[in-house]
C-alpha cells in the first residue's frame, strides 16, 4: 500500500488500527496452525519412513520370488498361471480431514487372497506359485498404505507451505505496512492540528 | 485303447531307442558344472548338447534367457511329438494318454486366454505343444473367438465331457480353478482305468500313478496347511491314490505339523518316501518340501523301470526324465540370470 494513497483522516485511522489487529490475530493463529501442522506432518513422517521401508522390504521379498517361480516354472508357467487372476483389486478413496487439510484415505479389497480363491487350479501348478502370488499382495498392500501416507505427507507439507508463505507475509509485510500507513496517519493528523493551531494563532494575532 | 500288447518286439524296439536316449540326456556331472557357469556359458553349453537345433533356429527371434526358455520348451515339445511317432501300437495310445497333461494345460491356457479376451499372439507364447495336441491344432484353438467356440472345437477329445460339464460354471465365476482341478483329476482316472486294462507292465505303471497321486496329493496338503485352509478339501484331492479321500481330508484337519507328519508316516509303506517325509521334518520352504517329494517319484520310477525292462515304464521314465532336463536347465538359466548362489540353486534341482 502506497502511502500516497492513503487519506490521513480518523476514519482511516480507526479502520487501520482495526486491520492491524485483525492481522495480528491472524497471524498468530496461522502460526499456531503452521506450528500444528509441523508436528502432524513430523508424526506421518515416521509413519511414512515405516512404510516405505516395509515397502522396499516387500519388493525386494516380492522380486526375490518371481525369479524363484521364473527358475522353478519358467516364465510360461509364471505366465500361464497369470492368465488365472481373473478379479482385478479394487480401490476405494475416502477423505479425512487433518487440521483443515483434506488427506485421502485408500480403502483395497480383494487384494489378500486366499489358495484357492486365486483362480488357478490346485492340481496344475505348485507352490511356488502360491509363495510368489502371495509375496506380490503383500507387495500390492503395502504400496496402498504407502500411497496413503505419503499423499497424507505431500498434502501436509504443501499445507504447510502455504500457511508459512501467509505467516510471512502478514509478520513482514501486511503488519509492518500497516503500521507504517497508521504512523503516517497519525503523524499527518498532528501535524493538520498544529497547522491548525498555528492558523488559529494567526488570525487570533491579526484580529486583535 | 490300450489293450493286451501285440508283440513283445514292439516293447523291446521302443524301450531299447528310448533307453539309448535317455543316456544322451544330461548328466548329474555336467549340472553341478553349470552350477559354476555364467549365463552366455550356460546357453553355449545348452547350445552345444540336443537343443543346438532350437537355439539356431530361434536365436533371431530371441536372446538372452528368452531364447534359452523358448528353445527348451521348443525342444521339449519335438522330443514329445517325435516319441509319439516312434512309439508303436498299444506304447503310442498309453504315450499319448500320458502326455496328456500337456494338453490339459494348453487348454486351460488358451481358454483362460480366451476369458480375458487376450491377444493370441500373447496365448501362443506360454503354450508348450508337447501332448497330443500339436502346434497345428493348438493355432485353430487359438484363433476362436471365445471360450465357448474353443470347447466346441473340442468335441471328440477324451477331456470335452468335463468340459462341457464344467465350463458354463467357470463363465459364470470367473475362474477356472474348479475346471482345471476335475480336468487333472479325470486325467489320473482315466489313466488308472488304461492300466487295469491289460497293458504290459500295466499293474507296474498303476503302482507309479499311484505313488504319483500319493505324492501330489501329500504336496497340495502341504499347500493347503501353509495357505491355513481349514475347509472341505476332498473336491481338490486326486482319487485312486493309496490314501483315500477322506482319509486325506481327515489328515488335513490335523493342527500340529509333526502330528500331520506322523499319521502320513503311519499310513506310507516305501521306504524312500518315509525317508523323504523325515527329512520334510525340518524343512519350511514350501517348494524344498515339493523338490523332495518329486526326487522320492523319479528315483523310485527308475527303479521300477529297471525291474521291468521291456514295459511301458522305460518311456514313461524317459518322459521325465526329460521333462526334468529342461526344467534344470531353465531353473540354472533363469537362477543365474536372477543371481541366485549355486549352493540355493543346486537345491531347485532335480537330479
Amino acid at each position: 500500500m502506497a502511502l500516497r494513497d492513503i487519506k490521513p483522516t480518523r476514519s482511516e485511522l480507526i479502520n487501520v488500527k482495526r486491520r492491524i489487529k485483525l492481522s495480528e490475530r491472524g497471524y498468530n493463529i496461522l502460526k499456531m496452525k503452521r506450528d500444528g501442522l509441523i508436528l502432524e506432518f513430523f508424526k506421518v513422517l515416521q509413519q511414512a519412513k515405516d512404510s516405505r521401508g516395509a515397502l522396499l522390504e516387500r519388493y525386494e521379498h516380492a522380486m526375490e520370488m518371481i525369479a524363484l517361480a521364473e527358475t522353478v516354472e519358467g516364465a510360461i508357467g509364471v505366465k500361464a498361471a497369470a492368465f488365472s487372476a481373473a478379479e482385478s483389486p479394487a480401490i476405494s478413496l475416502k477423505s479425512k480431514n487433518i487440521m483443515g487439510v483434506v488427506v485421502p484415505e485408500i480403502q483395497a479389497s480383494s487384494v489378500r487372497k486366499g489358495v484357492l480363491d486365486r483362480g488357478y487350479g490346485m492340481l496344475g501348478t505348485s507352490a511356488v506359485i502360491d509363495e510368489t502370488a502371495e509375496a506380490f499382495e503383500d507387495l500390492l498392500e503395502a504400496i496402498i498404505e504407502a500411497a496413503e501416507i505419503e499423499t497424507t505427507m505431500k498434502r501436509l507439507l504443501d499445507e504447510i507451505e502455504s500457511t508459512k508463505r501467509r505467516v510471512n507475509a502478514l509478520e513482514f509485510k501486511v503488519i509492518p505496512e500497516l503500521s507504517e500507513a497508521r504512523d503516517f496517519i497519525k503523524m499527518r493528523l498532528d501535524e493538520m492540528e498544529r497547522e491548525e493551531l498555528f492558523r488559529l494563532k494567526k488570525i487570533k494575532a491579526r484580529s486583535a | 485303447m490300450a489293450g493286451v500288447s501285440s508283440g513283445s518286439a514292439q516293447y523291446i524296439y521302443a524301450c531299447t531307442r528310448l533307453r539309448v536316449r535317455k543316456s544322451l540326456l544330461i548328466p548329474r556331472e555336467d549340472y553341478l558344472r553349470m552350477l559354476n557357469m555364467s549365463l552366455p556359458e550356460i546357453t553355449r553349453f545348452i547350445g552345444e548338447t540336443a537343443y543346438r537345433s532350437e537355439i539356431d533356429e530361434l536365436g533371431t527371434s530371441f536372446s538372452g534367457i528368452n531364447l534359452v526358455e523358448v528353445a527348451l520348451s521348443w525342444n521339449l515339445a519335438k522330443e514329445y511329438q517325435s516319441i509319439l511317432e516312434l512309439v508303436p501300437g498299444d506304447l503310442k495310445h498309453f504315450t499319448a494318454s500320458y502326455l496328456r497333461r500337456w494338453d490339459i494345460q494348453n487348454v486351460v491356457t488358451v481358454l483362460r486366454g480366451k476369458m480375458q479376451k487376450m491377444q493370441p499372439g500373447k496365448i501362443k507364447e506360454v503354450l508348450v505343444p508337447a501332448g497330443r495336441l500339436d502346434r497345428v491344432v493348438l493355432d485353430r484353438l487359438v484363433a476362436e473367438e471365445s471360450p465357448e467356440r474353443v470347447a466346441e472345437a473340442l468335441k471328440g477329445e477324451r477331456f470335452y465331457p468335463v468340459i462341457e460339464r464344467e465350463l458354463p460354471g467357470a463363465l459364470e465365476t470367473g475362474s477356472f480353478a474348479h475346471l482345471e482341478n476335475e480336468l487333472y483329476k479325470s486325467y489320473y482316472a482315466r489313466l488308472i482305468a488304461d492300466a487295469k486294462e491289460g497293458v504290459k507292465g500295466g499293474d507296474i505303471f498303476l503302482k507309479y500313478i499311484q505313488l504319483e497321486i500319493d505324492i501330489r496329493n501329500i504336496q497340495n496338503l502341504f499347500r493347503l496347511r501353509a495357505g491355513h485352509v481349514h475347509e472341505d478339501v476332498r473336491e481338490l484331492m486326486i482319487g485312486g491314490g493309496s490314501f483315500t479321500v477322506d482319509e486325506l481330508q481327515r489328515l488335513s484337519g490335523l493342527e500340529s505339523r509333526d502330528e500331520f507328519i506322523d499319521a502320513l508316516k503311519r499310513q506310507v509303506k516305501m521306504v524312500p518316501l518315509l525317508n523323504a517325509l523325515e527329512e520334510i521334518r525340518g524343512k519350511t520352504a514350501l517348494h524344498g518340501i515339493e523338490v523332495a517329494l518329486t526326487r522320492v517319484q523319479l528315483d523310485q520310477m527308475e527303479r521300477m523301470s529297471k525291474r521291468y525292462a521291456f514295459s511301458i515304464l522305460p518311456i514313461l521314465v524317459y518322459l521325465e526324465k526329460k521333462k526334468y532336463e529342461v526344467a534344470n536347465l531353465r531353473a540354472l538359466a533363469r537362477g543365474k540370470e536372477a543371481g541366485l548362489p549355486g549352493e540355493r540353486l543346486q537345491g531347485y534341482l532335480v537330479m
